[in-house]
């Protein structure tokens, strides 16, 4: 019998505006800071009116909207423990819209709605270590779970972080990195598929940094976030360390048009990305026909 | 916006009727002159400047005097618009590409008219320059126009539908041609002009382009069930798609042969035949 | 509730009555067969037609619908502002005549999908101010029907009126209060008594032999059928012979997925978001930004749709996704069929018939 985690389904209600309710309706948030992280991505600070908190759980996600262009879902890059009058999101220059986002400044009001999803399970995880495999942009969410631990760093066992970046120059948080590498209480671990003259540590796709950890199977989970190829391979290697599907956490990218579980477009076989994702356990995507 | 970009239209084998359709949609949409300055629009203006960022090219590509015209204009366009399926696909042009041509030329203007004519097989203007966006149609739509503008002013690149015409078509309850026993390209054809034609009861004729997973095997099946022979079915597959075909070469989903054939008696016009040039 | 009589003849004093406080639509004759539209005279309304290219869904999801409006502009500070207004289109009382019941099915199906989880505004809105006068089918449409298969050919709980031809007269039963209202505020009836209602027992139970029955399995085994299936080869097959065209989710009376984009007006400062109706059949429905393609090819396009009309609507809304309508089989030109493909499943599983 599959654990579904049906009771970790999120209550959040949307945000509302102007007193009218429309869970279509965008609250009009506006960006207070914008950080260029790489040549693709940036970080976005964003302010919802009021300062009111966003309220998420790491793992759940938002729609950003520019009106006159479209929206999109977007996941949260921030941990709810540093999460006050803003929050942050790490936005990939992928598309039409983000390449429109990617012209906005500090200042520019943009359209907010969620946050959407389940989440990670956070609350599940505590007492037992942490094993975060993160591809390429799968950092950002990642990074809302990594900061969360850390700030509550005495209810978690272990935090093994393993980072695969498709080039140097597209290494992400490069602060935190440095961070966590200097930290005592964190094991991270890096790979880069495509080295430059600049790079000096580990060469090869993210699942070559396997056999340099070692797991206790029985206290693990393991929260896996990248694109799509990434995690067929990443499931094999923590399956090979000894976790159960139910330890393991993936993390699905879907096309979204409403985050409320009506337009259709997430769906995985039956169940909506939007409102039981976008993460799963490897137990429940092994239900799915269509999931890897 | 600080300064309105400038854009200019061009032609060359056409009709033009995609230029009228934009003095057309200008009729009632005035106020795409707050956003962009026409700078060259031979057919609705006398003033001609050379300083543009945005070329609208009309027509396809049938001579080789066309193509330093065309290098010219992506020299100084930092924009390329194919407007209308001559310049998008080639279009009714390139069917006498099916005949040698100097038939052609022979055929249209007479004995004399490989000399006096230049001509050579017609092709999209792709073919020649790089294209940043296309606006199907024979003629354009003019709401498609200018959502394209609009695009492009947001600094986005405009995309076509990736489905067939049906979908329009259903959207709008209209009864299908097809299942009336009337031939409609609707279901291999690209969407995008809110099925204009089989709204007024007529097939569509394709002149949008196929659509990305265009399926002309079972299209084929659904026309010869209206009674249509593999000839005429593939005349009406390269209608304003013949360059296409052509460019697939043996992958064409077509029976007859489509390459120049030297001795093919040219077709005998429904006109009146041509006199001498 | 309660059995009213309604004579015929007094039908179009029932609508003229109705036109002056409610929109009426309904089925009316057009070039090459019948659809719901306005009716502005009460003889346009055809109770006794057969089959609409798209269902009454049209009224509960338009094909284009305003979700909210937006205006842009530099503030003060040079930056970026922007207002946004929810728009609530098509709220206003209306009155749709002669739903057939494998439509009530599929409006049952709609309540469920968008006032479950989030609460659709937009839909709801609509929602509270339709009245939905049923027809009962007394005959099936045409040879694509197989509404008794799928078990819609008795009316579900949405109707607020619903109307069964007896001749010379309508028996008109009463779903709702607001419906018997609606009845009684309009026209004059006479409530039904035990000799009708005898009749009506009669014209019910004969309509069942003139429909038949197309399906090789009972409607409740479609779920276990489609699981055992969901690497048959049948899907190929039905995948190369797809057109893409989406015409069978669009004239589908459950198929509610939508697609959401901007419409700026001319000044490119001032548009409208706005939902209009998309299909998981057609090639980008499950693209996301980095180009993966969920659904690439057209053979999973296809059984998606299946999946979710035999199988999925029905594990997250727990009603069969398919009215047994057959306008899917009507609008596809290469006669993809729903009970071809359940029945040739079956097959293909070696199922023996009615297991």
């Amino acid at each position: 019998m599959l654990h579904l985690h049906e009771n970790l389904k999120t209550t959040t209600t949307p945000l509302r505006y102007d007193g009218h309710t429309s869970v279509f309706l965008p609250a009009v948030a506006t960006i207070e800071d914008v950080k260029t992280e790489t040549a693709l991505e940036k970080i976005y600070t964003v302010r919802l009116p009021g300062g009111q908190n966003l309220g998420h759980v790491p793992g759940q996600f938002v729609m950003v909207s520019v009106p006159g262009v479209g929206e999109a879902p977007i996941s949260v890059m921030s941990s709810p423990s540093r999460t006050g009058e803003t929050f942050k999101l790490c936005i990939r220059k992928a598309g039409d819209l983000t390449g429109v986002i990617h012209l906005l400044q500090p200042g520019d009001q943009i359209g907010i709605r969620g946050p959407f999803g389940r989440g990670f399970p956070v609350d599940t995880f505590r007492g037992k270590d942490i094993l975060v495999a993160a591809g390429g942009l799968g950092l950002a969410p990642a990074r809302s779970l990594i900061d969360e631990v850390l700030d509550h760093r005495s209810q978690f066992g272990r935090l093994i972080i393993l980072y695969g970046a498709k080039n140097p120059s597209e290494i992400l948080f490069r602060d935190a990195i440095a961070e966590w590498e200097e930290r005592d209480d964190v094991e991270f671990l890096m790979t880069v598929d495509r080295p430059d003259p600049t790079w000096f540590g580990h060469v090869g796709v993210i699942t070559t940094l396997f056999p340099h950890v070692e797991v206790n199977p029985y206290k693990t989970v393991a929260v896996t976030v990248g694109p799509p190829v990434m995690y067929r391979f990443v499931t094999m290697e923590l399956l090979g360390k000894g976790l159960t599907p139910e330890q393991i956490w993936l993390s699905f990218e879907r096309r979204m048009k409403c985050g409320i579980g009506k337009c259709g477009h997430c769906q995985v076989n039956h169940r909506y990305s939007c409102q039981e994702g976008p993460s799963w356990t490897y137990a429940e995507a092994l239900a799915f026909e269509e999931a890897l | 916006m600080a300064t309105k970009p400038k854009i200019a239209f061009f032609d060359f084998t056409s009709c033009e009727g995609c230029q009228l359709t934009v003095i057309d949609l200008l009729q009632t949409h005035l106020g795409l002159l707050d956003l962009v300055e026409i700078v060259q629009f031979r057919e609705a203006m006398s003033e001609k400047d050379e300083d543009y960022q945005i070329a609208f090219v009309e027509g396809s590509c049938t001579r080789k005097g066309d193509e330093a015209r065309l290098l010219q204009i992506r020299e100084q366009a930092s924009m390329v618009v194919a407007l209308g399926a001559c310049a998008h696909l080639g279009g009714i042009n390139a069917l006498k590409n099916r005949w040698a041509i100097e038939n052609v030329q022979t055929y249209v203007y007479g004995k004399n008219g490989k000399d006096a004519y230049e001509s050579y097989p017609a092709r999209p203007i792709s073919a020649v320059i790089k294209v940043d966006a296309v606006i199907p149609g024979c003629p354009i739509d003019r709401y498609e126009f200018l959502r394209v503008v609009q695009l492009i002013l947001q600094g986005r690149k405009p995309r076509l539908p990736d489905y067939p015409l049906c979908v329009e078509c259903k959207l709008k309850e209209n009864a299908c041609l097809n299942t009336l026993g009337k031939p409609c390209l609707g279901p291999i054809t690209r969407a995008g002009c809110n099925a204009i034609c089989p709204t007024y009861g007529d097939g569509c004729e394709g002149c949008r382009g196929w659509h990305p997973e265009a399926n002309f095997t079972y299209m084929r099946e659904i026309l010869r069930g209206h009674g249509l022979s593999d000839a005429e079915i593939d005349a009406r597959f390269t209608m304003f798609n013949h360059y296409q075909f052509q460019h697939m070469g043996d992958e064409a989903p077509i029976t007859t042969p489509i390459s120049p054939a030297k001795d093919e008696p040219l077709p005998t016009s429904t006109f009146a035949a041509p006199k001498e040039a | 509730m309660s059995l009213y009589i309604l004579p015929k003849e007094r039908l179009p004093e029932f609508v003229r009555a109705l036109q002056g406080n409610y929109r009426v639509v309904g089925p009316v004759k057009t070039e090459h067969g019948f659809a719901f539209d306005d009716i502005s005279d009460p003889q346009q309304l055809q109770l006794d037609y057969t089959t609409t290219i798209l269902p009454p869904k049209k009224y509960f999801l338009p094909q284009r619908e305003v979700l909210f409006s937006y205006h842009t502009e530099q503030g003060d500070n040079g930056r970026q502002r922007i207002e946004m207004r929810p728009v609530y289109q098509g709220v206003e009382p209306t009155v749709i005549f002669g739903v057939h019941t494998c439509d009530m099915n599929g409006i049952m199906l709609y309540d469920k999908v968008f006032s479950e989880g989030f609460r659709d505004e937009h839909y709801m809105e609509r929602r509270e101010q339709i009245y939905v006068i049923g027809i009962e089918c007394l005959h099936p449409c045409d040879e694509a029907s197989f509404c008794k298969d799928m078990g819609t050919l008795t009316a579900p709980p949405v109707y607020d009126l619903h109307m069964t031809d007896a001749g010379d007269f309508y028996f008109v039963d009463t779903g709702t209060e607001k419906g018997e209202r609606l009845l009684l505020d309009h026209v004059y009836v006479k409530m039904a008594e035990k000799e009708d209602i005898q009749k009506l027992g009669q014209i019910l139970s004969s309509k069942w032999p003139r429909f038949r029955m197309r399906l090789k399995m009972s409607r409740d085994q479609t779920p276990a059928l489609l699981t055992l299936g969901y690497q048959a080869k049948l899907w190929q097959e039905l995948g190369e012979r797809c057109l893409a065209c989406g015409s069978c989710t669009n004239v589908c009376p459950t198929c509610f997925c939508f697609d959401v984009i901007d419409e700026n007006d001319i000044t490119l400062q001032n548009g409208e978001r706005v939902r209009v109706w998309d299909s998981c059949q057609l090639y980008e429905f499950a693209l996301v930004a980095g180009g993966h393609n969920f659904r690439e090819s057209k053979a999973s396009r296809v059984r998606h749709r299946l999946m979710r009309k035999g199988k999925y609507i029905k594990q997250v809304h727990g009603l069969i996704g398919c009215t047994g309508c057959g306008r899917c089989e009507r609008a596809c030109l290469v006669h993809i069929t729903v009970p071809g493909t359940l029945n040739a499943l079956h097959e293909e599983m070696q199922l023996e018939p009615g297991v």
